[in-house]
């Protein structure tokens, strides 16, 4: 657990119990700074599949992602600084997903919202990117086949408990290399053959 | 002219060019420098873009362009000598009406050429 | 792995020989036309006409049945390949020993009938005409089953991979391709090379010039897509513009290919359905019913009519909550965006009556084979009464906005229009399809779940463009709410599920209390219903049409092919000649009345 690590799933700066023992900004410029990105959050929902439509969801006026600061939805990745992968991620769209992220300017944090988003979901065919981690770095993992809007402002506000903890060395996240290394499974990775 | 009116012209002048140039400056200081092929492309939707954009437009653009700065200009003679309306009097709205006229024969003109429909 | 059990009868098995009487009128007409030989076999399995055409004549064989005035087959509904390298050929419709088949659906408007058409394709030489010539619907229909079986088309044109991406090697749903041999795609392609250069600049001739420029404009190509947002999902248009005038378009799919079909083979039959609620997600439950009722059709049963009365209403309440997203999309898209949140607050009351009924909001898995998950639960009709109300409030909220908004008119009046014939052609189905004049309804053509009994209109349109799509859809949505309050009146009662022991497993009761009970239950789950070898083409009315699901059954648990026929599909291959010489504006404005659902157009 760390900076930079890929392994484990929960993110860097976060201790693993949930609670947030210290605050690692230090000076009052930094706070100040972490105060104002993470309560003026300019989303891009990356609608692709299903959980758009969830996103739509949360957009509109029962969830009111407004509360929270990240209603101003700008579908530009020059004008906003929190890319919401909401939906699966196809060998065809990773590119333009790897682009956009590159395109978006700094500070800018990545939300996985869903199973497919996050681990490829029960995508696990010739189509689907087991986990858009493999192409671009994620702050937030949402699990759910969509994830309830209530569960996406949650990690919202997860994001946001870690935002207040970011130091200026935070940023630029690591990628993942490009092109990935050969995704094909290996051998005897295949648990269970029934069907096929 | 007046002295204060002058006054209030350079002071608002000077903080129009202070105000934004201190942005800009504090700006440039404050903000990191990490420009990097990927990001500096333009961006067309996540693909690389298919033509780049300094080709030649087609001269629709620029005519609506020109006729839009003629009427914009338009207005603004006409705003000033709205607001001194009274001092200028009957001359001063004749040669405003005259003015004025000119430009809507124009206008007519432009009309029956068919320059404001797109096609 | 237990074997397949002996071949079930079909409801109607003919044999290949039976007397002229009784064969079906379309492969009557064909052996007098063309000579017995025409048909290789015949078969009518769950009421569908079939023949197997030899390959050779299969340009022929289509073309007398569009032209001929007494079939008139103007749709080709759906066209499909079938990899048989696994499957038993003694089954009737399946013989030779050739290993693909390519199947054409085949469906008269005006008469109301269908056919399906099968051709033989040997390995070694894989090739077909194209029936692109006919029907404009074969254009991408055979795209996609080159992309997925390898079988060229002759005199397609523009054969070219439609799903996968263009890096990717082999054939995705052919038996001998592991489903997780995953190829990464490193650059997007340019497509170029289907957008055709633009002319020499001094002296270039061609009729870019011709329009009376005096001074020469270079056209621009512009991507819109994959990541824009008014392209609803991740569809990509390269467009050639001249000014504002779009003058050619390529369109590009396949960003959200999840491979359902080659998933829906993995599994057992009732593992597909949660497969099926992604395809169309704005409206889960009319794809559960669909897929359910495609396999009730193969296995040759009918579900009770409590059943039929439910899925009827949770069905149409799916249909409002799809036509509540598209027309908020589309609405947003063209600038109105208080309709969006007056259009949100009613899916999100259809959504609170869903989740207590099914658990979840938007994925729902609620219909089984045979049946559904669960019976009503207490306070659902006293939900769906409330949201009927809310429903009619908001659409008079949103029509107050939008009837007689100039600005809504200008955008949208004349924008996108396609003529009858042309969208038939296509394979238009749905709102679109009704947009253009044509009163085809599945509801009413071919009445299923019990349509027949609730009274209700079809809303038709006159000219086919982005406001006859659009108001079509809120006249829908009215007809839906009477459909839903006449269901809710007349609601039958009895067991939900149909008492059959090969599809629904027994009560908790019979399960632990004895021998055959627990031995039924292992069985259902272990290895799935078993349908009788043979195929089915199941269709229903979804929100944006015809919803077919074409299943294919070797007698065993696991489907052996599953192609869904997705209404979207063959609407949005019209959307370049629907943009083509308007506006780049019109162009957002026409793709939002189109309701096209990324996970039904790639499955």
């Amino acid at each position: 657990m760390g900076v930079g690590t890929r392994g484990g799933r929960v993110a860097p700066g976060l201790p693993s119990d949930g609670g947030f023992v210290s605050t690692r900004a230090a000076s009052l410029l930094e706070r100040a700074a972490n105060w104002g990105r993470r309560y003026s959050l300019w989303p891009y929902p990356f609608g692709t599949a299903c959980c758009g439509i969830e996103v739509m969801g949360v957009l509109s006026n029962k969830f009111d992602i407004a509360r929270f600061g990240a209603e101003l939805v700008r579908f530009s990745p020059r004008q906003s600084d929190l890319l919401i992968v909401a939906g699966n991620i196809s060998f065809k769209m990773a590119p333009v997903l790897r682009r956009i992220y590159q395109q978006m300017c700094r500070p800018k944090w990545v939300i996985a919202m869903g199973a497919c988003a996050s681990s490829g979901g029960f995508y696990d065919n010739y189509s689907t990117v087991q986990g858009i981690d493999k192409v671009i770095h994620v702050d937030v993992y949402i699990p759910g086949c969509p994830p309830r809007p209530e569960a996406f402002l949650d990690a919202l506000v997860l994001l946001q408990k870690k935002i207040s903890q970011e130091r200026p060395e935070d940023h630029p996240r690591p990628e993942p290399p490009w092109p990935p290394e050969d995704a094909r499974p290996r051998g005897a990775d295949l648990f269970f053959s029934a069907g096929t | 002219m007046d002295p204060d009116l002058a006054l209030s012209l350079v002071v608002v002048l000077a903080l129009a060019v202070i105000v934004p140039g201190l942005f800009f400056a504090l700006g440039r200081l404050s903000r990191e420098r990490r420009p990097s092929p990927e990001g500096d492309v333009p961006y067309e939707s996540g693909i690389l873009p298919a033509t780049d954009a300094q080709r030649r437009f087609p001269v629709r653009f620029y005519l609506v362009a020109v006729l839009f700065i003629i009427f914009d200009v338009e207005g603004a003679f006409v705003i000033p000598w709205a607001t001194e309306i009274r001092e200028l009097g009957f001359t001063g709205f004749v040669s405003m009406a005259v003015f004025v006229g000119l430009l809507l024969v124009g206008l007519y003109y432009l009309i029956r050429r068919g320059a404001l429909e797109w096609e | 792995m237990p074997e397949a059990p002996a071949t079930r009868p079909g409801p109607e098995e003919s044999a290949p020989e039976a007397a002229p009487e009784s064969q079906p009128f379309p492969l009557r007409r064909l052996r007098e036309r063309f000579g017995p030989d025409i048909v290789l076999e015949a078969h009518a399995r769950a009421g569908d006409a079939t023949a197997v055409v030899p390959r050779e004549r299969i340009a022929d064989a289509l073309a007398f049945l569009k032209e001929d005035r007494e079939l008139s087959f103007n749709t080709l509904t759906d066209l499909a390949g079938v990899d048989l390298a696994l499957f038993p050929r003694q089954v009737e419709g399946f013989g030779g020993d050739e290993r693909f088949q390519v199947v054409y659906h085949l469906h008269s408007l005006s008469r109301n009938d269908r056919v399906r058409l099968k051709v033989r394709v040997p390995e070694s030489d894989p090739t077909v005409a194209s029936a692109t010539r006919l029907f404009r619907s074969a254009d991408w229909a055979e795209r996609e089953a080159f992309d997925m079986f390898g079988i060229r088309f002759e005199g397609h044109g523009n054969l070219k991979r439609i799903l996968c991406h263009k890096d990717f090697v082999g054939h995705a749903l052919r038996k001998d391709y592991d489903i997780r041999d995953r190829q990464w795609l490193v650059e997007p392609d340019t497509l170029e090379d289907e957008l055709s250069p633009p002319p020499a600049p001094r002296g270039g001739g061609g009729d870019e010039e011709a329009e009376g420029d005096d001074l020469f404009t270079e056209l621009m190509s512009v991507n819109i897509g994959p990541a824009h947002p008014a392209m609803h999902g991740a569809f990509r248009v390269l467009v050639r513009l001249k000014g504002e005038t779009i003058v050619k378009a390529v369109p590009e799919i396949g960003y959200i290919h999840r491979a359902f079909e080659k998933s829906a083979e993995k599994g057992t039959y009732t593992q597909v359905v949660p497969y099926t609620d992604r395809l169309n997600y704005c409206s889960a439950l009319l794809n559960n019913v669909g897929y359910c009722a495609a396999v009730e059709k193969l296995l040759g049963i009918e579900a009770t009519e409590r059943c039929q009365a439910i899925r009827v209403i949770i069905g149409e309440l799916s249909r409002i909550i799809d036509h509540c997203v598209c027309l908020a999309a589309s609405l947003v898209d063209i600038g109105a965006l208080t309709n969006f949140w007056y259009l949100f607050r009613v899916r999100e009351r259809v959504y609170e009556v869903i989740e207590a009924l099914t658990g979840h909001r938007l994925t729902n898995s609620f219909a089984r084979i045979g049946g559904l998950a669960a019976d009503l639960n207490p306070g659902f009709e006293e939900g769906v009464r409330a949201v009927l109300v809310d429903l009619d409030s908001a659409v008079k909220d949103v029509l107050g906005l939008l009837a007689k908004n100039r600005i809504f008119h200008e955008r949208t009046i004349g924008v996108g229009a396609i003529t009858a014939e042309e969208a038939i052609s296509y394979g238009f189905t749905g709102p679109c399809l009704r947009a253009c004049g044509v009163a085809h309804d599945l509801r009413k053509a071919s009445p299923y779940s019990g349509y027949d009994r609730y009274d209700f209109d079809v809303p038709v349109g006159e000219n086919g463009d982005a406001f006859d799509r659009l108001m079509v859809r809120f006249e829908e949505m009215r007809q839906s709410a009477r459909i839903i309050e006449q269901a809710l009146g007349t609601l039958p009662g009895g067991p939900v599920n149909v008492d059959d022991p090969r599809v629904i497993i027994p009560p908790k009761e019979e399960v632990y209390a004895s021998i055959e009970g627990l031995m039924r239950h292992f069985v259902l789950v272990y290895d799935g219903i078993r349908p009788p070898m043979g195929e089915a083409y199941g269709f229903t009315e979804a929100a944006n049409g015809e919803l077919g699901f074409y299943v294919v059954s070797d007698g065993t648990g696991n489907p052996y092919r599953v192609r869904v026929r997705p209404p979207c599909f063959y609407v949005y291959s019209a959307f370049p000649r629907l943009i083509e010489g308007g506006f780049l504006a019109d162009a957002v404005a026409v793709l939002g009345g189109l309701n096209v659902i990324a996970g039904e157009l790639e499955r």
